[in-house]
């Protein structure tokens, strides 16, 4: 795209270029006097040559002086290369009226074809034009206005010439030198990365051996006591004022303590908490880069480092998905009294892999742990409402049936949508009246759905408004599922309805419903 | 003195192991994948084999399989993490190991099913 | 004046030659860097990735996997075994019997215990008659869903799929790929982790699965192929889908999705209209279409990427087959381009119709036009003598340069993302193919290119005079009787 309009620029100056050249070329000598004092003032121009021609046969005394060719067209004479003796030669054909002709090689050139030859001798440099100061001594001014301007001829000529060259080196150098950049930098990675790698190691072997005699050897209220002096006894000296020395034995703590169970696993945290460990898990909270944010909430997670809790709410609305979820997930997994307001004042939507990550949390704490599900309908955040009425599908949490009808009185056509499902899966017959007004709706989402509902839930006004719809001839989806629910509300009513039909699509979805094996598709 | 191969790619968690039953006076030996596991059921004799099922190069399984045939008689303990399939579950216990812990497990534990295993 | 306009015309191509090499390295130098930046962006992400609970959570989407089998009759009842046993809570398999010669059909009747259902198929996108939907009577096949059909074309067979499809995502595969077993789960996440943009279309990586050892539907030791034919399209894969789709979808600009390994929302296939069948390049076309319809509604999207190994196929290593691929592939790109041709630079279409289209346009489309020029006129200037064919071969070097850089960095990438071509021969093979690529294997690249655009101006395949008028808006394709006149 970019070289579209660049192209579009170049044009114009590559055509300004040529009618540039063909100005020069008409204006590098004013008339043919000029052009020949230029050629006396060089005296000798590689390759050219002139001669002198007669239309008369010359006199013997002439002719021994020039020794003269007949041609077809006149007498010729030979060519001479020395420009300096022009005038003298010139002198010599008293009586005569000599034709001047330029012979480049071996070929006579008019004068357009003699200036061609010199301005290519010109551009390689072969012949640099000048002006005889002698001859500028009439008028200076005149002289001058004659003359085209031409700033820095030369300059021009050879950068213009050569702009192939010039932009050539440009690429090569750019190429060469990202290369090289590039080639350099992805060695120190590399570099970088074994080294890192070969030290986890190391690191690895030295973390082993005492970490397990500790937790053996040591009872709980020993390893809390632990403090920063009895460190250095334990593992080598220095080596625990090393980031990555510490960065290793996190993980390997957080590693362990997810396949450990009972006395260590609280052993493991009491020894993260007392040495300090966890300064580097607040440091990590208060990184700039996401990442490190999140292996922090991780950490905190893991270990359950309640006391960094404050530090973990702070990020339940950061920018970052990562960070705001596994914020999230940290809250619900390690307070004690979880406090679903930071889910209720989620300012940005809940993604789909949040909802699923909160749900799992969820399952396993609503029973022990008092949580007030229904502040989320309540939510200014669409997506957080939705979750709340799929969390009480997901949980069976009938208690929470009352918040859901309040929410419905002023809900969307999308919550609406999934307050359907949620009545189905729980069998809310109570709340036909929703559907039935559902059934109604302009949104065909919505009544699609409240139909399929309404063949578990439906009472006699659902039948009714299904025969209603039914008899509109509606498109093939809502008839099928018209049809489908129809069926299971009252058979007889679908025989009636159905039975002996001429539309052939709906012979079609019958013998489908009716075909056991397709009971749910 | 009887001897123990555990065959697991963490190396904590086998340093754990074998910490905890030596203080029980087993003699014991670490490897760190299933091609070492084979090749140490085949050379070291051993009288109990405690083995990982999701590792590097061979699978818990085939270290398993080989083990019943080479040495039908040695009782197999499988260490294995959370959430490993129902079917790797139900394939080890058909193949007749004599215990299977499921990982986060407390070295305690572990120590008095060796003990059961070997009586 | 003759010789003037010669001249002149050389002096324009070299400008534009220069342009053109100009332009390439810097491409290509950002896509390097673009790629390696999604790729740390990736590798960080996934240290946080838990998939353990997709698979059983409510939350998660179903997912209908569509593959259409033409006369497949010798392995089609493993292939949908191994799909069968894919590790997800909520999917169905659709199998497309595209009007198979062979008894594909009737092996899978007697394998699954299928029968022929009395569905009621409902022709939402337009598509050959279909003769029956099958099932199966033993609960154990459940997931499986046969269609059986008149032979229209693997779109026509795709788009059948997707008519009885009840999931919310579709999954298009080839029948023949080899899918690990967690395939679902990874493709499904970007969907589900998207909440600014909607995600329509997620792509995967293609490996190559030539000589490899297979183990329960996944590759367990890694080889590269005897072949030179099949090492070189190893490299090709790896520059493609390390670099080519690592970059683009980093910056949302991705416009194809592998037919073999596709996922896609719905509601969206639907609403434009499901695969266009007039098109040898239905998988490019989709997408393409897909993202011109969110950009005329002026909705935010994305199609994204996963970059993990989840999906193996066997590439062609014969030279007759590969040059019926690469012809087909050519037609499909300059169809496609041609059908959407309204989209090229026009700056209603953003990011999409500026830089992605014009990025197929003239690297992927005329690549090989440009390429038969740049030799010419290399040619040219050498028998003319003009001093300036020493700069064109300097030029062609640093090209040259340039393809070695880009293939040993996509080496590099593989090794620093999954490092599965573990022996060290094997890297030293692929090493000399690199080297010798450029003479021995691009050419014919280049000339497959050339008979991909010979035909298509031949009006062979493809559907001529749709092409040329092109389509008015995405949602277009809805309105033209895709079914007559074949």
């Amino acid at each position: 795209m970019n070289g579209m309009k660049k192209t579009k620029v170049l044009f114009p100056l590559l055509f300004l270029f040529f009618t540039a050249q063909g100005q020069e070329i008409d204006s590098l000598f004013s008339d043919s006097l000029q052009l020949q004092q230029e050629l006396i003032r060089q005296e000798n121009i590689s390759n050219l040559s002139y001669q002198f021609r007669l239309m008369e046969e010359p006199s013997s005394e002439l002719d021994s002086l020039f020794d003269f060719e007949e041609t077809d067209s006149g007498w010729v004479s030979p060519k001479e290369t020395d420009w300096a003796k022009l005038d003298s030669l010139h002198g010599v054909f008293v009586g005569y009226n000599p034709s001047l002709e330029y012979v480049i090689y071996e070929d006579i050139a008019d004068q357009g074809g003699l200036e061609n030859y010199l301005q290519t001798l010109i551009r390689t440099g072969d012949f640099v034009p000048g002006f005889d100061p002698n001859s500028n001594k009439i008028d200076l001014v005149l002289e001058a206005s004659k003359d085209v301007f031409r700033p820095l001829h030369e300059y021009k000529l050879r950068i213009l010439a050569d702009y192939k060259l010039f932009w050539v080196t440009i690429i090569v150098l750019f190429f060469l030198i990202t290369a090289a950049l590039m080639i350099t930098s992805m060695l120190i990675f590399k570099s970088q990365r074994n080294k890192r790698e070969n030290l986890k190691k190391e690191y690895d072997e030295l973390i082993i051996g005492p970490l397990t005699s500790l937790l053996f050897e040591k009872d709980l209220e020993e390893i809390k006591q632990i403090s920063k002096l009895d460190l250095v006894e334990i593992f080598p000296e220095k080596l625990f004022d090393k980031p990555l020395f510490k960065q290793v034995m996190i993980e390997r703590i957080i590693g362990l303590n997810k396949k450990m169970k009972g006395e260590f696993k609280d052993k493991l945290k009491a020894f993260y908490k007392a040495t300090g460990l966890m300064d580097i898990t607040r440091r990590n909270l208060k990184s700039k880069r996401w990442d490190i944010i999140t292996t922090g909430l991780v950490q905190v997670n893991e270990m359950d480092l309640s006391e960094l809790l404050q530090e973990v709410k702070k990020h339940t609305n950061s920018s970052n998905f990562h960070v705001r979820s596994q914020s999230g997930a940290t809250l619900l997994n390690v307070s004690s009294t979880v406090n679903l307001d930071f889910l209720r004042d989620q300012k940005y939507p809940l993604s789909e892999w949040q909802q699923m990550n909160y749900l799992r949390i969820i399952k396993f704490v609503h029973n022990t742990k008092s949580l007030e599900l229904d502040k989320l309908f309540r939510s200014e955040n669409p997506s957080v409402r939705l979750f709340g009425i799929k969390l009480v599908r997901m949980l069976g949490r009938l208690d929470l049936l009352t918040g859901l009808k309040e929410l419905s009185t002023k809900a969307s056509d999308e919550e609406k949508i999934e307050l359907l499902k949620t009545y189905e899966t729980i069998g809310a017959h109570m709340e036909v009246d929703f559907i039935n007004s559902c059934i109604q709706s302009e949104n065909q989402e919505l009544q699609l759905e409240a139909v399929k509902v309404a063949g578990q839930l439906g009472d006699e006004k659902s039948l009714q408004l299904i025969i209603g719809l039914f008899a509109h001839n509606p498109d093939f989806e809502l008839k099928k599922s018209l049809m489908r629910s129809m069926y299971l509300l009252n058979p007889e009513t679908f025989e009636r309805y159905t039975k002996d039909q001429f539309s052939e699509e709906i012979v079609r979805i019958r013998a489908h419903i009716l075909d056991p094996l397709l009971t749910h598709v | 003195m009887k001897k123990i191969l555990i065959i697991e790619d963490d190396l904590l968690i086998s340093s754990l192991v074998q910490f905890r039953l030596k203080k029980d006076g087993y003699e014991t030996l670490i490897l760190k994948d299933g091609n070492e596991g084979i090749k140490a059921i085949d050379e070291e004799n051993p009288d109990l084999i405690i083995t990982d099922v999701m590792m590097p190069f061979r699978s818990g399984i085939e270290i398993i399989h080989h083990a019943r045939k080479e040495k039908p008689d040695v009782p197999i303990i499988v260490l294995s993490s959370l959430g490993e399939e129902e079917e790797v579950v139900l394939e080890a216990f058909n193949l007749g190991v004599s215990d299977f812990i499921p990982k986060p497990f407390n070295p305690n534990e572990l120590a008095i099913r060796v003990k059961r295993a070997l009586r | 004046m003759y010789n003037f306009l010669f001249y002149f015309l050389i002096e324009v191509f070299g400008v534009l030659f220069m342009i053109l090499s100009f332009g390439t390295v810097l491409i290509y130098f950002i896509i390097m860097i673009l790629s390696a930046l999604e790729m740390r962006d990736f590798r960080r992400k996934n240290r946080f990735a838990d998939y353990q609970d997709i698979i059983t959570s409510p939350i998660a989407p179903g997912v209908s996997i569509i593959a259409p089998a033409f006369n497949e009759a010798a392995n089609i009842v493993q292939n949908a075994q191994s799909l069968l046993s894919l590790h997800y809570g909520k999917f169905e398999v659709i199998i497309v019997n595209d009007g198979s010669k062979d008894d594909t059909l009737q092996k899978l009747v007697d394998s699954f215990a299928l029968v022929k259902t009395a569905f009621a198929y409902n022709p939402d996108i337009e598509t050959q008659a279909v003769r029956g939907v099958y099932r199966s009577t033993n609960k154990s096949f459940r997931r499986l869903i046969v269609v059986d059909k008149e032979n229209g074309g693997k779109a026509d067979a795709l788009n059948a799929g997707i008519n009885v499809a009840s999931m919310e995502l579709l999954a298009c595969i080839d029948v023949d790929c080899i899918l690990a077993n967690d395939s679902i789960t990874r493709m499904v996440r970007p969907f589900m982790e998207e909440t600014n943009r909607k995600v329509i279309a997620v792509g995967g990586v293609i490996g190559i699965a030539n000589n490899c050892d297979v183990q329960d539907g996944t590759v367990t030791k890694y080889r590269i192929p005897e072949s030179t034919l099949g090492r070189f399209q190893v490299i090709e894969y790896f520059r493609a889908f390390l670099m080519g789709r690592m970059a683009w979808s980093r910056v949302n600009g991705l416009m194809l999705i592998s037919g073999a390994f596709g996922f896609f929302k719905k509601d969206l296939v639907k609403a434009v209209g499901g695969y266009f069948p007039k098109t040898v390049g239905e998988d490019i076309e989709l997408v393409v279409r897909m993202r011109r319809y969110m950009e005329e509604k002026n909705q935010k999207y994305r199609v994204a990427f996963v970059p993990d190994p989840l999906c193996w196929t066997e590439v062609p290593e014969d030279e007759s087959v590969l040059s019926r691929q690469r012809n087909r592939w050519m037609r499909g790109t300059i169809e496609t381009l041609q059908l959407h041709r309204k989209i090229g630079l026009n700056p209603r279409y953003g990011f999409f119709g500026m830089v992605s289209f014009s990025f197929w346009t003239i690297y992927e489309k005329l690549a090989p036009i440009l390429e038969l020029m740049g030799v010419l006129y290399t040619l040219v200037l050498i028998l003319i003598g003009d001093f300036s064919a020493v700069y064109f071969f300097a030029l062609l070097t640093m090209i040259y340069l340039l393809s070695l850089l880009i293939s040993v960095f996509s080496i590099l990438y593989e090794q620093i993302t999954y490092n599965n071509y573990k022996d060290k021969k094997d890297l030293r093979r692929l090493i000399w193919i690199i080297l010798i690529e450029p003479f021995v294997l691009h050419p014919k690249v280049v000339l497959w290119g050339l008979r991909g655009h010979f035909d298509f101006i031949m009006g062979k395949g493809g559907w001529g005079k749709m092409i040329r008028t092109g389509f008015k808006t995405a949602e277009d394709k809805k309105n033209i009787q895709t079914q007559t006149g074949v």
